[in-house]
């Protein structure tokens, strides 16, 4: 009867208190950016907690329409079949080690001069021309695509733009919410999208961050990690004496000097990195740009 | 009498602590993983392993671990394959604030397998090339490369070609 009693008013307490019910809107309202608790918090955990919501569907959706104005701006992918074989083999063997293995990934070389990669939500990655060709094996291949693969693990460019949380009240984007008025508010938001992955480029620790998942996943994967800094002190070089930085890897970044002494004490965890493949044969037959 | 009865208690649990202790967990993290008979590539399979699946180190062999499965099976897994911690459920990769339950995890896995299925340019997008007067060209450019695969054969025999991770050491490779 004692026990009956106290149950009775603790469940009376919580009915007129429900404490665990207040503590879990507190959390939930952290989340949402227009409550007094979410503007507490910084703009970038805004943003974070806006990509929370987008299902892989969306997400998809809006890399597709990133990946047509990114090709709009830089350029078709070369007619090359044999290579961009190739290119999806080292990018999908570096992915399957990644982290974010499950979702499907497409690669492909883009016919521009300026020296660049990107990725967008979902999975599709681009590279282009002009840097395949300053490469020397497939190591440094699978260290570019491997950087990219970590910006879509991560969900960078979704967690880049306030206007991401447009995609958050759309659910699931359907047909119907690429047109019209909702239409315009989604090309908006992908237009915000552009402006980060092709001018600004992404936050400065977000590469960063990208940079040592690269050298984590090439390591896994079998490759020597060390190969995504040889490939930024190649681009060093050439920012050096290049006039035109617009647009490039190394314009879109933060300096190169500042990832490569970062990449030099991560690789201190890799002891072994220089027993590690760097495949330069197959690389240079099936990497062949006309 | 007690005396000894509390010693032994404290034996007993210190030994249960050292078992722990001793019961290394690790968490498969990689696609098309296989349990294999020996540390080596070239090796029977024993199982295939998918991603998330926790196993239990039994023995450690440079690049290669000896591991036991929930199932009880046991056979060695290439170390670039496992992870220390559990890989993030598929949607719930950002992490989330507070993280997701499991189920919520496991459900946005089963979405992403059926993602898998996605080929070609979506419905989506091909309504948003229309209102932005996307050229041809550019949007079958697109599809081309949506619809480009790799199969986990290919993937496997390209990787041996190499001599690439779990095939280095199998093909006399560098180790």
């Amino acid at each position: 009867m004692r026990y009956f009693l106290i149950l009775t008013l603790m469940a009376l307490t919580m009915a007129a208190h429900p404490a665990s019910a207040g503590f879990m809107d507190t959390l939930q309202n952290l989340a949402n950016p227009d409550s007094k608790e979410g503007k507490l918090l910084s703009g970038a955990t805004q943003v974070l907690s806006s990509s929370r919501e987008i299902d892989y569907k969306t997400e998809r959706t809006i890399g597709e329409s990133l990946a047509l104005e990114g090709m709009q701006r830089f350029g078709i992918p070369v007619k090359n079949e044999p290579l961009q074989q190739y290119l999806n083999l080292v990018g999908n063997a570096v992915a399957a080690n990644s982290r974010r293995a499950k979702i499907p990934y497409q690669f492909a070389v883009l016919d521009s001069n300026v020296q660049n990669a990107f990725a967008v939500p979902g999975g599709v990655i681009f590279v282009s021309r002009a840097l395949v060709s300053i490469l020397s094996d497939e190591s440094e291949l699978a260290a570019v695509l491997a950087h990219e693969v970590g910006h879509v693990s991560a969900k960078h460019a979704l967690k880049s733009t306030q206007r991401a949380q447009f995609f958050e009240g759309v659910g699931t984007i359907t047909a119907a919410s690429v047109r019209g008025d909702k239409g315009k508010k989604f090309a908006s938001a992908i237009g915000d999208m552009q402006t980060v992955l092709f001018d600004k480029g992404l936050d400065k620790e977000m590469e960063f961050e990208a940079d040592l998942a690269a050298m984590e996943t090439t390591y896994r994967t079998g490759y020597d990690p060390s190969a995504l800094i040889r490939v930024l002190e190649k681009l060093q070089q050439l920012e050096a004496t290049s006039k035109d930085k617009k647009g490039s890897w190394f314009s879109t970044h933060p300096p190169l000097s500042e990832r490569i002494s970062r990449l030099r004490t991560e690789l201190r965890k890799y002891p072994d990195y220089g027993t590690l493949a760097s495949v330069h044969e197959r690389f240079v037959k099936r990497a062949k740009l006309k | 009498m007690k005396t000894t009865q509390r010693i032994v208690l404290l034996l007993a649990l210190l030994l249960m602590t050292t078992a722990a202790m001793a019961e290394e967990k690790r968490w498969v993290s990689s696609e098309g993983t296989t349990l294999k008979s020996e540390a080596s590539a070239t090796s029977e399979n024993v199982a295939d392993v998918v991603v998330g699946t926790e196993v239990t180190v039994v023995e450690s062999g440079g690049r290669w671990v000896k591991v036991r499965t929930a199932a009880g099976k046991e056979g060695w897994l290439y170390a670039g394959r496992i992870s220390e911690t559990p890989p993030a459920g598929e949607v719930s990769g950002d992490g989330g604030l507070f993280g997701e339950s499991m189920q919520k995890s496991q459900i946005n896995t089963a979405k992403a397998d059926s993602a898998r299925s996605i080929r070609g340019l979506s419905p989506e997008t091909t309504q948003y090339a229309k209102d932005r007067g996307t050229s041809e060209l550019v949007k079958k450019s697109l599809d081309t490369v949506l619809l480009r695969k790799v199969s986990p054969k290919e993937l496997k025999a390209f990787l041996q070609e190499g001599k690439i991770g779990e095939y280095a050491q199998a093909q006399g490779g560098k180790k």
